[in-house]
């Protein structure tokens, strides 16, 4: 019957009048395609079927079919995948399978090798990290963008991504805002200021009661409400004369829910022996405080001495309230003979200004022309140069205000034009015909935002004037990657791809963790039901014993808290965390080790902290370093890392779902499609077990077991299931409430493992090819700033063959992905027009 | 200290809650100490209007003092059985998650029946709570895709647009959800959908505020209470030249680009214009009175004082009538937030699909009378805040208080739970629980901007009419 049907499809195209040489691709399509099409896939998706909405001889004409090339893309997704046809099916040869590959690239996608479509970047905004690290780098200040300016929207998994940066007037205003206070930071507007100098917190000493100086602590002075302190230190004057000294006090407090610390303290501040400030505190959220005060000083020695006094002796202490002596800062002398050139000043006012005004206009041009040049990391014409110029002079030529103001008003505007905010490139004017090559200043910056995160600098800018790049790029490459700004590469590719970067923030409970892999404590749970219920009415209207009961359940759960406590994902583990990934990361491509290690692994990145978490004995001190693992260990590569197992849990246990989803979509490039409307719970499932509660495993099975929910997680459970041996915190485990655990499977592509370490082994030998190409596609993803499309498949596939080749090396997949057309091109202007999808231009 | 002093004692006399009081009444710390100057435009001003009769009635009351509109948004939807109340009319009782807000109940609609139909799958299959996110205020169908972003105006822009001229900021958008996760979001759409309610136009997303900091200088000036006023001007004059070179940039580079990459700078360039006109309406307007408080320091660490800052900024916004449009977005639909101090330890997002399990539906719904009990005690102070003609900026105000999925442990669309507070200065009829058959969310929103004084807009996103009995 099949052949029958694969006989009759040859002859006779529905629809359609055969004439030879109609349509491109067309002959080959009927001679090699459509039969193996027949054969495999219309059983679902032809003759009449149209699972899934597709159906291959359903379209008005061969035109129409081959030219609808997201669907062949998805076609060839499927196919590489293992994932259609489906299992149980017959499935076509490797030959089969190739010859359908190269007839998509070649027909369909008419991939020309020779002159390869590089797609189109949309004009990228600096992202939050881009402009942290530009600014500093331009100006040497470091602006925190994280709390300053809005969360950056991600596309296709990255935060750089043009298309979906986009600029709110809201943000558009913090851009103004931002310029301002960075070159007020930045530029001094004016030419003497008097000395100053800082005397840190830490530099004040203990005093103890006896008089003796105290200096074993080291680190930040927090003095505590309740106790008593005294601290002081010494400050050398010059010369005789008027001074100020500036005070920096901060208040801190633990906060506790519902409670409040009514305590007081009293701060003096003296100056040999005087009092300058006395001042009482109460709590104070977290404030700072700033006190000038002004003196009169002889020249030689004075002492500064900060008392405390706690006021409130019988208060109850309860949120640990404290002041941190933060600074003081004596300016001074006052007098203008004193005076020394402010902060900064030689970095951007090499001499004295000038009085005429034709050489001050002048003064100013050298200055304001390269600075924009930097800054918009491109040749900027006379005519900008000479509007910046007036804007300054504007300002300089005001009664009051001085040549430096000028100055710096002109650079917060370059700072705050859409040359700076955005990446322009241009194409190379004398680009031989097909897609042109961008511009070599273009390239400078495509190469330092990949690497640093950061704009180029002076090398990158001197050899894109001299139009020496491009001749001069693997050194440069090499140069790039070996300077230690390359850590952003790892910290926000590796960030975003293994979503390491969440660490930071994710929210594990470690007592709810912790306590589910301990045996079940039903007495416990009464508790915490009965804690919840009181705590849902308001706090006043609670009789005298349930506020008791509270309070008490308070004392419970804190008792049991503390019990967890080692486990809880401090800053001081998530940190190390992080830099187990990263460090991994960074020492294969270091070392240019195989990139399959990010999988498999038999040596990992720890500290004593993070070690004694993993259960991992003989490593000591709070560095980092490569530990060789025992043979056997689980852990090694990236699936046993604290970072991935807390990312892909819940806040109170793992999910094998989020984990089997992670490793398909980011280690595999074969996300499942977003489940269904409608989908039966995992309870409905559960109901057909009855008599007692079944374990997730047994759920998960007999969701799968519903067809909508099975074609989705066969894939992902078996792969979710086999890191059931660490729990949400990252920690190893063989029991869950005393029951063992089963960390045996299967994957969808018939390959069985017994548990975490066969499965890795299968990730990097049979799958090997699947996470090459997932790499290639994410890290060209990051590159490019824009989402992969199908005119991409040809440069991802060759990168892949080459890493296939030359055992998975770094240094390849960088190199191929910067010289790849996509990098170094932009698509032809007239191709645009062409090739742009008509739904994204509507 | 002196004024610290001066500031207590008016607080007392003018019959505003005292340090202590307030505090006990907060039950966490003290978020802002708010100030209990009055609303800061005299009625004389009011009544002055330049702008001629017409104007003059939109967004304002009866008396002429300012009305306001707020959207707050909260997430993953509310368990059905604890919110809905039992009977309809005005002498139902409040559900139990809705209890907190008896105090206000005069104040206070529960709306039965209203629904979100282009939140719901159609051909567009899972991502339930980026469009259960992105369409709450716009009504229309969000396009699904990563990175071609298209939603639609929102109903707040569609109001600040006409009544944007009157207030020193045409509208504020504010969240309490400042982390974004690495990674994709809703199943194929731009967490964009997520993570703004606010759109001035299909493809431009209002950024909320998620800094009580920023928040607070952007309505007040930067700086200490007393040098904000001077901190202000100079800001501004400094701007004007900024802003002048920038815009020719903008054009030239403009020419320079592709059409695509001309979206980028349009955006660019209706930023300056909307800065501008800032600029100009500040002056128009005068500037705001310092409200002579402390700038918050920054995003506290408990979610509770972080919610309860928010709404005290959002408060202090309507107070000093600089703008008479706002929204805020506590959380982004799908949130997984665990909510500790309340003894929930797992995600809000993962306990909504709760299997029927008794006790998660319990969780669940602690969690929905949490966001309510926030937005009780924001709802007493805006009664306890008199406004330019007596009447409590309550009174003066529509709130709705709603979230984008109703049943979330199915992804439900319609019969959100959504509550309309406020007395839209005495034109809403507050106290009862309505059912308004079925009917798009669109069509409330009609019926509010014709309260506004807006009464141009014929449609907005699904609507087929408007709500009557509110």
């Amino acid at each position: 019957m099949r052949a029958l049907i694969a006989s009759f499809a040859l002859i006779s195209w529905p629809g359609v009048a055969l004439r030879a040489g109609d349509v491109e691709g067309g002959a080959a399509f009927r001679q090699d395609v459509q039969p193996i099409l027949s054969e495999f896939c219309y059983n679902c998706h032809g003759d009449g079927q149209a699972t899934a909405k597709v159906a291959f001889d359903r379209f008005a004409s061969e035109r129409e079919l081959l030219s609808d090339r997201s669907l062949w893309w998805r076609v060839l997704k499927q196919l590489r995948a293992g994932l259609m046809p489906p299992q149980g099916e017959p499935r076509p040869t490797a030959e089969q399978l190739k010859h359908l590959e190269d007839w998509i690239k070649t027909a369909v996608f008419e991939s020309n090798p020779r002159n390869l479509d590089p797609g189109r970047v949309t004009v990228r905004r600096l992202n939050r990290i881009e402009y942290r690290n530009t600014i500093r780098d331009l100006l040497g200040v470091n602006f925190d963008t994280d709390s300053e300016f809005p969360a950056d929207d991600t596309g296709h998994g990255f935060d750089n991504i043009g298309d979906v940066l986009s600029l709110s007037p809201l943000l558009l205003e913090k851009y103004l805002a931002a310029a301002k206070s960075i070159i007020g930071q930045a530029v001094p507007i004016i030419s003497g200021v008097p000395p100053e100098e800082t005397i840190e917190g830490k530099k004040f000493r203990r005093v103890t009661q006896t008089g003796e100086q105290k200096d074993s602590d080291k680190g930040e002075r927090y003095l505590s409400y309740y106790e008593p302190a005294v601290l002081s230190a010494r400050y050398t004057a010059p010369h005789a004369g008027q001074y100020q000294v500036g005070v920096h006090v901060s208040a801190h407090e633990k906060f506790v829910d519902g409670v409040f610390d009514y305590n007081k303290c009293r701060l003096t501040f003296t100056v040999d022996g005087e009092a300058l400030l006395d001042r009482e505190f109460s709590r104070q959220d977290g404030k700072s405080f700033h006190f000038e005060l002004d003196r009169e000083w002889p020249a030689g020695e004075h002492e500064l001495v900060f008392e405390l006094t706690p006021l409130t002796p019988d208060e109850k202490q309860t949120r640990s309230l404290s002041l941190r002596i933060v600074s003081t800062t004596v300016r001074g002398p006052l007098a203008k003979e004193h005076w020394v050139r402010p902060k900064n000043y030689e970095r951007f006012f090499s001499h004295e200004v000038p009085a005429g005004s034709d050489e001050r206009r002048q003064y100013a041009r050298e200055i304001l022309e390269p600075f924009a040049i930097k800054a918009f990391r491109r040749p900027v014409e006379g005519e900008t140069v000479e509007r910046l110029v007036a804007l300054a002079e504007s300002i300089y030529t005001a009664p009051g205000q001085t040549f430096e103001a000028g100055v710096a008003r002109a650079m917060t505007a370059v700072l705050a034009s859409p040359r700076f905010l955005f990446r322009e490139e241009q194409a190379e004017l004398n680009s031989s015909a097909g897609h042109p090559y961008i511009d070599q200043y273009a390239l400078a910056s495509r190469l330092s935002y990949f690497f640093w995160s950061s704009m180029p600098d002076a090398e990158l800018f001197r050899l894109a004037g001299e139009q020496k790049l491009r001749d001069n790029l693997t050194a440069q490459v090499q140069r790039l990657q070996a300077d230690p700004r390359s850590k952003e590469l790892t910290r926000h590719f590796i960030g975003q791809w293994l979503q390491a970067r969440d660490i930071d923030s994710v929210n594990i409970n470690a007592f709810a963790v912790m306590s589910r892999d301990q045996k079940p404590d039903p007495e416990m749970d009464r508790r915490r039901s009965r804690f919840r219920e009181l705590r849902s009415k308001p706090f006043e209207a609670l009789t005298a014993e349930e506020k008791a009961e509270v309070d008490e359940a308070r004392k419970a759960f804190s008792s049991g808290v503390q019990r967890f406590k080692q486990y809880e994902l401090n800053g001081e583990l998530r940190r190390a965390m992080r830099q187990e990934t990263e460090l991994l990361f960074e020492y294969i491509v270091r070392e240019d080790r195989s990139l399959l290690e990010m999988i498999d692994s038999d040596y990992t990145f720890l500290n004593e902290r993070l070690a004694k978490h993993y259960g991992i004995s003989d490593v000591q001190g709070g560095d980092m370093r490569r530990v060789q693992l025992l043979p056997g260990s689980p852990r090694g590569g990236v699936l046993t890392q604290g970072t991935v197992l807390a990312i892909t849990s819940n806040p109170d246990r793992t999910s094998p779902v989020k984990r089997g989803l992670f490793i398909l979509d980011n280690l595999l490039g074969s996300p499942p499609a977003p489940p269904p409307p409608d989908i039966p719970t995992l309870e409905d499932s559960a109901k057909k077990i009855t008599g007692r509660t079944p374990t997730l495993r047994e759920a998960l099975e007999l969701h799968r077991s519903d067809a909508l929910c099975s074609s989705c997680h066969n894939r992902m459970d078996p792969l979710g299931l086999a890191l059931e041996n660490f729990n949400a915190l990252g920690i190893f485990r063989e029991t869950q409430s005393d029951v063992p655990i089963d960390v045996s499977g299967t994957l969808l592509t018939g390959e069985s493992f017994r548990d975490v370490r066969e499965l890795k082994r299968i990730l990097v030998t049979e799958r090997r090819l699947d996470f090459y190409r997932c790499l290639t596609e994410k890290l060209l993803t990051y590159a490019l700033g824009r989402g992969l499309d199908y005119y991409d498949v040809a440069t991802v596939d060759a990168i892949v063959d080459r890493l296939e080749r030359e055992n998975g090396r770094p240094s390849v997949l960088l190199s191929s992905i910067i010289e790849s057309a996509p990098f170094q091109k932009r698509r032809a202007a007239a191709a645009a027009e062409r090739l742009t999808p008509p739904a994204a231009e509507d | 200290m002196a004024a610290r002093v001066d500031r207590n004692e008016r607080r007392g006399l003018s019959g505003a809650l005292n340090v202590s009081r307030r505090q006990f009444l907060r039950g966490v710390g003290a978020a802002i100490a708010l100030p209990a100057f009055e609303s800061l435009r005299p009625l004389s001003v009011v009544a002055a209007e330049p702008a001629g009769a017409e104007a003059a009635c939109v967004a304002v009351t009866a008396t002429g003092a300012p009305l306001r509109s707020a959207f707050v948004f909260f997430p993953n939807g509310a368990i059905p059985g604890a919110w809905w109340p039992k009977e309809e009319g005005s002498d139902f009782e409040l559900s139990r998650t809705l209890a907190p807000l008896e105090s206000n109940r005069q104040f206070v609609q529960v709306l039965g029946g209203l629904n979100h139909q282009n939140a719901e799958p159609g051909p567009d299959g899972a991502g339930d709570h980026a469009r259960g996110g992105g369409t709450f205020l716009t009504g229309v169908r969000l396009k699904k895709s990563a990175t071609d972003i298209r939603a639609g105006v929102s109903i707040d822009q569609e109001l600040a647009r006409r009544v944007g001229q009157l207030t020193r900021l045409p509208s504020l958008e504010l969240t309490c959800d400042s982390v974004h996760r690495s990674g994709a979001c809703d199943s194929g759409y731009a967490c964009a959908y997520q993570f703004n309610m606010s759109w001035s136009s299909p493809t431009t997303p209002m950024t909320p505020e998620a800094n009580p900091r920023l928040a607070f200088e952007r309505l007040f000036g930067a700086g200490a209470p007393g040098e904000r006023h001077a901190n202000m001007l100079r800001r501004r004059q400094e701007q004007r030249s900024v802003l002048d070179f920038v815009r020719g940039e903008a054009r030239s580079m403009q020419k320079r680009l592709s059409p695509r990459d001309g979206d980028k700078l349009d955006q660019y360039l209706t930023g300056i214009r909307e800065i501008e006109n800032r600029i100009a309406s500040a002056e128009r307007f005068g500037d705001v009175k310092d409200p002579a408080v402390e700038t918050p320091v920054g995003i506290p660490s408990n979610y509770g004082e972080y919610v309860e800052l928010t709404y005290d900024i959002l408060l202090l916004a309507f107070q000093s009538d600089s703008t008479r449009i706002a929204t805020l977005l506590l959380a982004h639909d799908g949130s997984n937030r665990p909510f500790e101090d309340i003894g929930i330890f797992e995600g809000h997002h993962d306990l909504t699909h709760h299997q029927n399990r008794a006790e998660w539906i319990q969780k669940v719904s602690e969690i929905d009378l949490w966001y309510v009990r926030q937005f009780s005690k924001f709802l007493d102070k805006l009664q306890k805040t008199q406004d330019v003609d007596g009447q409590s900026l309550l009174h003066n105000s529509m709130i709705v208080y709603g979230g984008g999925n109703a049943d979330a442990n199915r992804h439900t669309h319609s019969n959100l739970p959504i509550l309309l507070a406020g007395g839209g200065g005495g034109t809403l009829a507050g106290g009862r629980y309505v059912t308004h058959g079925s009917k798009p969310v669109s069509n409330l929103f009609l019926s509010l901007a014709d309260r506004m004084g807006v009464t141009d807009l014929d449609h907005f996103g699904d609507s087929t009419g408007r709500i009557e009995n509110i």
